[in-house]
């Protein structure tokens, strides 16, 4: 469905003196500092896979999403969408795909939700039936009949997410391109989003590559997981994989009071990560072989804490490992 | 195929009909506007050699407040786009991207709101204002009073030219909006732009008014079918032949033109870097 061969999209960015004199400057003699945003990345994704593709900010997913549905041309390398590459053949290829960016709405701001629709029906030449059908399926995972004649400048940003949504499905795209599609949402409305990518994935066999800073989003999507990090696939492979990895990791962050000094705090076992900061200490540890309530207990009746918060591990977290493994696993070849 | 097209022609024109107030406000400086040139153009011929019988550069003071009050008319119904300005916009907020991938052309898009725009003003504001002042003009004795068929013939002609006016001037815009990629800042493309056009198009002054030389070259660029040529076919200044003659001219300048950013925007199109990506 999707192949990335070799993709490499580098920028040139003019590199600004700075203060008035450093802009003058500019004038005259510009130097450009190249940025390698995506690095010889290759993949192949098949029909009705769900691909979660992660990585840190700057990292280069968008980039790539960007290439992939045609508004970026690559550097070098190539990616072709069932078959055609889409920034040579937009509007071919546009009709294929459906792209949501979290941050920008493609729906017309000042109009009612249900005229965009529309101008999508004739844009997408879909037919009357068709248009019928999916609004039917599209309303019933997404909720939108509730604010369907409101313009879209009106809806909050989860029902605008929900909407972009429904309008990258209309013309029942073979592929859907989602970045970030949980931004800035609350739990419930996440919860919403994920169950009708579910869902459309299930009825239309929809092929879903989808970046996300969300852990949650991952597990319960993707059944495989591409990371980036500076421009190169770091892993590739089963979300399985890397939960086996990295294990079930918590951390367990207690806000202390100014007047104990954290150094002083006891560590809990081996087991057990310390990291302790100003007036934080963070206990990181991997859930699937020490009992979080335990962690839980012996903190509170070994330290003095004014506030405490429990977190899964960040993408951030997972990128750092990986990294470090790869590093170590280098270092241990060299030897 | 051009059905896709549509919903932005009708959204233009609703787009109007949501600005009418201003559209009024507009019309009200424009006549002031006007009345100013008019007393202009009546102290020159006065105080001109031959005084108000002059005729100055095949122009008798009486065609020539025809000529000032049809081209501001023109401007009025036909020069609404602003093409320039929302391609900027896109470049400056990435909302190009929004229409990349769709499969629509960018251009085709500009095409149809910017018709739908010229129909609704026509609708609306240039039947009356063409009316009025046509019915003036002719009542005054500053336009001649030429057989029905003449008439019918001429508007007939001045309306194909309009037509096509409107599409070169957008065809101009959204070539000066891409070239925004290359500057990522509209601003100075913006004035030049326009002053070319308002000089070189004979908004500003009838091309009549330059050298020879010069009037000749201008009259086989594209600009003079923009504004010049068909008042002059209104005021039936142009017989048939020389009417034919500046529409085809307009209308190889549009294929022309339409080519070539056709070709400049699949080249500016790669250079895009997504604000914000």
């Amino acid at each position: 469905m999707i192949e990335v061969k070799s993709l490499t999209k580098v920028f040139r960015k003019p590199i600004r003196g700075r203060g008035v004199l450093g802009m003058l400057k500019t004038l005259f003699s510009r130097k450009y500092k190249e940025i390698r945003a995506v690095d010889d990345v290759s993949f192949d994704i098949g029909e009705g896979e769900i691909v979660g593709y992660i990585g840190s900010n700057g990292a280069g997913k968008s980039t790539t999403i960007k290439m992939m549905c045609g508004i970026l041309t690559p550097t070098s390398g190539k990616v072709l969408v069932n078959g055609r590459e889409p920034y040579v053949k937009r509007k071919v290829v546009a009709k294929e795909i459906g792209v949501v960016f979290g941050q920008k709405t493609q729906l017309w701001w000042d109009i009612p939700l249900i005229e965009s629709f529309k101008v999508l029906k004739e844009i997408y030449q879909v037919s009357e039936e068709d248009y019928k059908s999916r609004m039917e399926f599209l309303s019933s995972v997404l909720g939108i009949d509730e604010f369907l004649t409101q313009p879209v400048r009106t809806l909050s940003l989860g029902q605008r997410m929900r909407a972009d949504l429904a309008a990258s499905m209309l013309h029942n795209p073979k592929i859907l391109f989602l970045d970030e599609p949980t931004i800035g949402m609350d739990v419930l409305v996440k919860e919403k989003i994920r169950q009708a990518i579910h869902a459309l994935n299930a009825k239309y066999h929809t092929t879903v590559v989808l970046t996300t800073h969300d852990m949650v989003d991952i597990e319960n999507l993707c059944s495989r997981i591409i990371m980036i990090e500076k421009g190169k696939i770091i892993y590739d492979g089963p979300l399985g994989d890397i939960k086996h990895r990295f294990g079930n990791i918590k951390t367990l962050t207690l806000t202390i009071p100014a007047n104990i000094n954290p150094q002083e705090v006891k560590p809990y076992s081996e087991e057990v990560d310390l990291i302790t900061e100003k007036d934080k200490v963070m206990l990181r540890f991997d859930a699937d072989k020490v009992k979080l309530e335990d962690v839980v207990q012996y903190a509170f009746s070994n330290y003095q804490a004014i506030d405490m918060k429990i977190s899964d591990i960040s993408i951030e977290d997972v990128v750092k490992k990986i990294l470090a493994q790869q590093e170590e696993e280098k270092h241990a070849k060299e030897i | 195929m051009l059905k896709k097209y549509k919903p932005f022609l009708r959204a233009s024109a609703m787009d109007l009909m949501a600005y009418k107030f201003n559209i009024l406000i507009w019309v009200i400086v424009t006549i002031f506007e006007v009345v100013c040139l008019i007393f202009l153009w009546l102290a020159v011929y006065s105080s001109s050699e031959g005084g108000m019988d002059a005729s100055i550069n095949g122009f008798t003071y009486k065609e020539m407040i025809a000529y000032v009050v049809l081209t501001t008319v023109f401007g009025f119904v036909t020069f609404n786009n602003d093409t320039m300005w929302h391609i900027n916009q896109d470049i400056i907020k990435g909302t190009i991207g929004n229409y990349v991938i769709k499969p629509i052309s960018y251009r085709g898009k500009f095409v149809a709101s910017n018709l739908g725009s010229f129909l609704m003003m026509g609708l609306l504001f240039g039947l009356p204002l063409y009316g009025i002042s046509l019915g003036v003009l002719i009542g005054i004795g500053f336009l001649p009073i030429v057989s029905v068929w003449d008439f019918i013939a001429h508007i007939g002609l001045f309306l194909v030219s309009s037509v096509l006016a409107c599409l070169l001037n957008d065809t101009i815009a959204y070539l000066f909006g891409i070239l925004c990629f290359y500057t990522s800042s509209a601003w100075g493309l913006n004035s030049l732009k326009t002053t070319v056009i308002s000089f070189l198009s004979g908004a500003l002054l009838p091309l009549a008014f330059f050298s020879p030389i010069f009037r000749d070259i201008v009259g086989y660029m594209p600009f003079a079918g923009m504004s010049q040529n068909p008042i002059l076919i209104l005021m039936m200044k142009y017989d048939y032949w020389q009417s034919l003659k500046v529409i085809l001219i307009s209308l190889a300048w549009l294929i022309i033109l339409e080519l070539f950013v056709k070709l400049l925007f699949s080249h500016a199109i790669k250079k895009v870097t997504v604000q914000g990506g």
